[in-house]
């Protein structure tokens, strides 16, 4: 399953501040920093590439349609 | 009889109470007044007048009834009632006995509002440890609000503005009047079981009556008891509803509810580019510590100058011997110094004063063996006599003819004996 945006940027976050922490081996720490990166590669890819949703509405019949706030407004 | 057209007070009041008793339309009356002249009786009866601007009746509400009340009537309150009127005939008067009574327009719904937000706050509906987190980067947010109107609208379009890839789905429901609150909970827990992240649950603004489906407590429970967090955005900003106080966070407006929903992509991908710079800056910081760490060993004394090593050692050798050296020296010359001091002892500068009182001790025997020598006694002109080398100290073991040696002092004879005369016993002797 693909890891969701919000766990990977946490995961960032979190691998970040451990970096600035400063109690990690160098080793450990470039291993940390590709892992960082491509973290943050995939949430850039998320957030810039995904598709915009499109609103919607569950109808009575409990089916999701297509809302346009501007037309229905 | 002229006398006879007079009536008693009682068969007249009797008379008008039969007839208001049997008017089924005063049987159950609704009055709308203002309470004055409230007596509060010992018994939990309530006896009061109700008033209009123009009018006025008597009212009485028996402690049964009156104990069911949700408020505590007092002078001036505007309440609605409903009684039966009587007539009281000892007295020459109607009243109303109210069954119910409870308080008029806004001043009712606000007694209601704070029974209720009290006995949930007492139930631990608004505590915090209740309130579920909003998730950060939500991918699917519910709406539940009505399908047309300000609300939708400023939701919608803000989640779209700000956040454009996280979907937002609408579960339409009515939000006034009153098919609103079952509707609103019928809807919440569509959407919670339906899967989103984050469901916002509000209305425009409007009058407390217009909001009242938010105060109402079935609304409040499905906020409760709902799994996916929940932002309420119920009116503008002054106005708290219950459901704003169960919700996981409270919103003063739609807008700002869509606000608190979803983050902008700009942000985002500011926090993203910011945690690469850091994680740049680190990365390329502690490389460089390290690398300035490695300078300053290599430039290390010891690695510039190798034979320092030996060196040290070195030093270090010839330290421990000169130590060694010393010590040895200390030794001996405190051996040396113990054996001076020995020589000097008294005893061996004088060895004879260890011998002296045993050559007196020696002395004195060897005069007192010269005294008790028998051999002594021969320079006085004794002699000793001897047989067969035995020393003879009686003449009873000697016989005529005996061989026998007599010595004295400086010299030993031979001689036998010729005869033995009897003597005493005591006195030995030989001639």
């Amino acid at each position: 399953m693909e890891k969701s945006f919000e766990n990977a940027l946490a995961e960032l976050e979190a691998i970040v501040k451990e970096l600035e922490s400063g109690n990690v081996e160098l080793d450990e720490a470039i291993n940390k920093y590709t892992e960082a990166m491509k973290l943050a590669k995939f949430c850039s890819e998320k957030l810039n590439t995904a598709t915009k949703k499109v609103n919607e509405i569950l109808t009575e019949n409990n089916e999701l349609k297509e809302f346009d706030v501007d037309t229905e407004a | 009889m002229e006398e006879n057209k007079y009536l008693k007070i009682s068969e007249l009041n009797n008379y008008i109470k039969n007839i208001i008793d049997q008017d089924s339309f005063l049987y159950k009356v609704y009055l709308k007044g203002e309470i004055s002249n409230f007596k509060n009786h010992t018994t939990g009866h309530l006896y009061f007048t109700l008033k209009d601007d123009t009018s006025r009746i008597n009212a009485v509400m028996f402690a049964p009834n009156a104990a069911l009340l949700n408020f505590v009537p007092e002078d001036g309150m505007n309440v609605l009632v409903e009684g039966r009127i009587r007539v009281y005939a000892p007295q020459g008067s109607y009243q109303i006995y109210v069954e119910k009574m409870t308080v008029d327009g806004l001043g009712a719904l606000y007694i209601e509002y704070e029974k209720l937000k009290k006995k949930l706050a007492s139930e631990g509906l608004f505590n915090p440890e209740h309130k579920k987190p909003i998730p950060k980067y939500p991918e699917k947010i519910g709406v539940i609000t009505a399908s047309t109107g300000a609300a939708v609208r400023d939701i919608m379009s803000t989640i779209k503005r700000r956040y454009p890839i996280c979907q937002a789905i609408l579960f339409p429901s009515l939000v006034q009047g009153k098919s609103a609150a079952p509707n609103i909970v019928e809807q919440i827990k569509k959407a919670d079981s339906f899967g989103v992240d984050t469901i916002i649950v509000g209305r425009g603004g409007g009058s407390i009556e217009d909001l009242w489906a938010f105060n109402e407590e079935i609304v409040a429970r499905a906020i409760y008891e709902c799994q996916t967090p929940i932002i309420s955005a119920v009116g503008h900003e002054i106005d708290w509803t219950i459901a704003d106080f169960v919700a996981d966070l409270r919103a003063p407006t739609p807008t700002g509810a869509a606000e608190m929903a979803v983050p902008t992509i700009i942000d985002t991908n500011n926090l993203i580019a910011n945690y690469k710079i850091r994680l740049n800056k680190n990365i390329k910081s502690m490389i460089n510590t390290k690398f300035i760490t490695l300078r300053n060993f290599k430039n290390s004394f010891v690695l510039k100058n190798p034979m320092a090593i030996y060196e040290v050692k070195e030093q270090k050798y010839l330290n421990l011997m000169t130590t060694l050296k010393n010590n040895f020296l200390n030794i001996i010359g405190d051996k040396q110094r113990r054996f001076e001091n020995l020589k000097m002892n008294y005893i061996l500068q004088n060895p004879y004063q260890l011998i002296a009182p045993l050559q007196t001790k020696y002395d004195l025997l060897v005069n007192t063996l010269k005294l008790v020598n028998p051999l002594n006694i021969l320079d006085k002109g004794y002699a000793l006599v001897k047989k067969n080398n035995q020393v003879i100290k009686s003449s009873k073991e000697l016989q005529i003819k005996d061989q026998i040696d007599i010595r004295f002092a400086h010299g030993t004879i031979k001689a036998e004996v010729q005869e033995i005369k009897k003597q005493n016993e005591k006195r030995n002797g030989v001639n």
